[in-house]
């Protein structure tokens, strides 16, 4: 275990709070559990790619970080409009 | 095994970034309102990435790994400010119907519009 993989387990940990907002909350709530998931995750990926020494691996992340936003985004606009 | 610079700063920024990342995840648990929930990803988006990708800068230096680690960076911390604003107000049309302030909650509005 070198430290970005321990980092990597530590944030996966943290994801539980996320998940359970996500599997508890009201709507904008699991809204917000998904941002700060979305985030966490994206690093989780980058710490994996790091510490498993793939770099080209990164792109995931990158991709990831990209299309949260654009989810996140329209969820909330879904949210605000019809539901 | 003799701790050099480089190690010892990665394993800070690690450190800081977990705490960060720990931060916000205790605040969306502890707190049930939506947008102290909102208030509670920035620690996150903030200081846990901007540490973590550091770490990874110093450890990959500006190669292919580092830039993507930095535009990773930039694109999580512009994304949480815009995405709070979008999640705040779909939180705020949602609860009173219109984000805009009504009369009842005396907000003094500057410019008019």
């Amino acid at each position: 275990m070198n430290p970005w993989l321990i980092a990597a387990a530590f944030l996966l940990l943290c994801l539980v709070a996320p998940f359970l907002i996500c599997a508890r909350g009201d709507a904008i709530s699991r809204l917000v559990g998904l941002e700060a998931g979305s985030a966490m995750v994206t690093m989780i990926l980058l710490l994996l790619a790091i510490g498993f020494n793939r770099d080209p691996f990164t792109d995931l992340a990158l991709a990831l970080a990209l299309l949260s936003f654009g989810g996140g985004l329209v969820f909330a606009r879904f949210l605000q409009r019809w539901l | 095994m003799a701790l050099t610079a480089g190690p010892i700063a990665i394993w800070t920024l690690l450190i800081v970034g977990m705490g960060a990342f720990l931060f916000t995840a205790i605040g969306l648990l502890v707190f049930k309102d939506v947008y102290e929930r909102i208030q509670f990803t920035y620690p996150a988006a903030t200081i846990g990435v901007a540490a973590i990708v550091a770490a990874v800068v110093i450890q990959k230096s500006i190669s292919q790994a580092g830039i993507k680690a930095i535009l990773i960076g930039l694109i999580l911390l512009w994304a949480n400010g815009a995405l709070s604003h979008a999640t705040a107000r779909a939180a705020r049309v949602r609860r009173l119907g219109d984000w805009k302030p009504s009369p009842q909650e005396k907000i003094e509005i500057v410019d008019g519009n």
